[in-house]
């Protein structure tokens, strides 16, 4: 996986790489079970501070996304082949979208742009059974 | 001028050229030590002080190679070491003083506004590291092998020091690579994938030439041990003898420095360079990270906690000297021979 931040764009970085890691996820770049750097090695490959990624990780532990062990260091914990995520994490999730989407429809995207450009994005993600499946969720 | 003078003052041109050629083998986006867009590297200044470093430092060059060919007429050995000296420090000279032009030239013209600055990190690097060639090390443990068994054969005192010469040249270079291998790669924003593929050969051959110059740098240890025992006599060609293996060496290195570049730029393959950056305004491009690079050779970032980064001018790695385990490093390459002196001064070998 290649990992990109703006050090010094507006954006914290542990936010830009924890976003970073839920896309490779959902993209299918980072399936689960697929190792993830240690903090340590992470943060000297983007030249931050450690905590940094330390808090990224903790976001991602948080949400179920990731598993930390002293044994088998960061695993990615689940991804769209395991299932349902749990009951209580959709309507945070929707709240999310609901502000993401009205940023669209504040700057004057009409609803059809918005539901393709929503199609666009999707279609780039690894869902499993292929485009079918894509269909079924969407 | 004897054969031995000659050989004795190789390094002098060498450097000499490699500083002379050293932007050419630097990454087009870091001339003379300061960043500068992909779409930059083509400016006007930074053309006009290409050419001038090279006619300056091949002035110099030429000067101090003459300059070493009459003192070696003379046999006095730190005349040509304190040329080498100045020769390095007026070539640095030099790329200080187009580091300048260019840096004014970047800042008046605002080259990084509304460009999109990033860091990449490759896990796969992690994930699958490359592998040090560890195999490379056997020429250079057997050279110091055959070092203490001909010492013990001839019964000859000095062999600690000669062998001890080489075990800290080998255990230096290997340590230092060893530290490289665990640091992070250099790669390019604008081309990521490729360049951390480039990135990995460009460390394989790097490696592979360094440990190869460290079993030569062993067997002139070995042949200059030879000649002390007077295992074969120290005049003619004998006394050049000893220095070739490490000319063959530098030259060796030099050709692998200017084939990959630095980071392994100047290689082939790896993908198609450059494809993110024809992209329009929503390109990547490299973080400018000036602020962090003391006269754009010294490496000082308390935030950073890389040990070894990719050097700025040239090929080769540098240490960050904002991280305090580099003074460690530094403190111990330093101790080591004082030390190994000291005690070979108590114990009268």
């Amino acid at each position: 996986m290649l990992l990109t931040i703006e050090p010094d764009g507006p954006v914290p970085i542990y936010q830009q790489i924890r976003d970073h890691i839920v896309e490779a996820i959902a993209d299918g770049v980072q399936p689960a079970g697929s190792p993830l750097p240690s903090t340590r090695q992470l943060a000297v490959d983007l030249g931050v501070n450690f905590h940094t990624v330390n808090k990224s990780y903790d976001i991602l532990r948080q949400e179920g996304l990731l598993r930390i062990s002293r044994k088998s260091g960061a695993v990615v914990q689940r991804d769209a082949s395991s299932g349902p995520p749990d009951p209580g994490w959709v309507p945070d999730w929707t709240a999310r979208l609901r502000t993401l989407l009205a940023e669209a429809a504040a700057q004057g995207l009409s609803a059809a742009d918005i539901v393709a450009l929503c199609q666009t994005v999707i279609a780039s993600f690894a869902f499993p059974g292929g485009p079918d499946e894509k269909e079924d969720r969407s | 001028m004897s054969a031995g003078t000659l050989a004795a003052d190789i390094t002098v041109p060498f450097f000499g050229a490699l500083l002379c050629v050293t932007p050419a083998i630097t990454r087009p986006t870091v001339q003379f030590g300061v960043r500068v867009p992909a779409e930059r590297t083509g400016a006007p200044v930074i053309r006009q002080q290409r050419r001038a470093y090279y006619w300056r430092t091949a002035a110099v060059g030429v000067c101090c190679t003459a300059a070493v060919l009459l003192v070696g007429k003379h046999g006095q050995w730190w005349l040509t070491r304190l040329i080498l000296l100045l020769e390095i420090a007026a070539d640095l000279g030099c790329m200080v003083l187009a580091r300048k032009k260019i840096a004014a030239a970047k800042q008046a013209g605002d080259w990084f506004a509304g460009l999109r600055q990033t860091v990449v990190a490759d896990t796969s690097w992690r994930a699958d590291p490359p592998r040090f060639p560890a195999r490379w090390l056997i020429p250079a443990l057997a050279v110091t092998a055959a070092t203490v068994v001909i010492g013990a054969l001839r019964d000859r005192g000095n062999t600690v020091a000669f062998a001890g010469g080489q075990l800290y040249v080998t255990a230096l270079w290997t340590g230092m690579l060893l530290l490289v291998y665990h640091s992070r790669p250099d790669l390019e924003a604008a081309d990521a994938a490729a360049s951390a593929a480039r990135y990995r050969r460009f460390l394989a051959a790097f490696a592979r030439a360094m440990l190869a110059l460290v079993a030569l740098v062993n067997l002139t240890l070995l042949l200059a041990a030879l000649r002390t025992w007077h295992v074969y006599r120290p005049s003619g060609v004998g006394a050049a003898l000893p220095l070739l293996p490490f000319a063959a060496g530098l030259i060796l290195l030099g050709a692998v420095v200017v084939r990959t570049g630095q980071a392994g730029f100047r290689l082939r393959g790896g993908g198609d360079r450059g494809a993110d950056t024809a992209a329009g305004a929503n390109a990547r491009t490299d973080r400018d990270d000036d602020r962090f690079w003391k006269a754009g050779l010294i490496y000082v970032n308390r935030d950073d906690p890389a040990l070894v980064v990719g050097a700025r001018f040239g090929v080769g790695w540098t240490l960050n000297l904002g991280n305090r385990t580099s003074w460690l490093v530094i403190a111990a390459v330093v101790a080591v021979p004082a030390g190994l002196a000291a005690l070979k001064a108590a114990i009268g070998l």
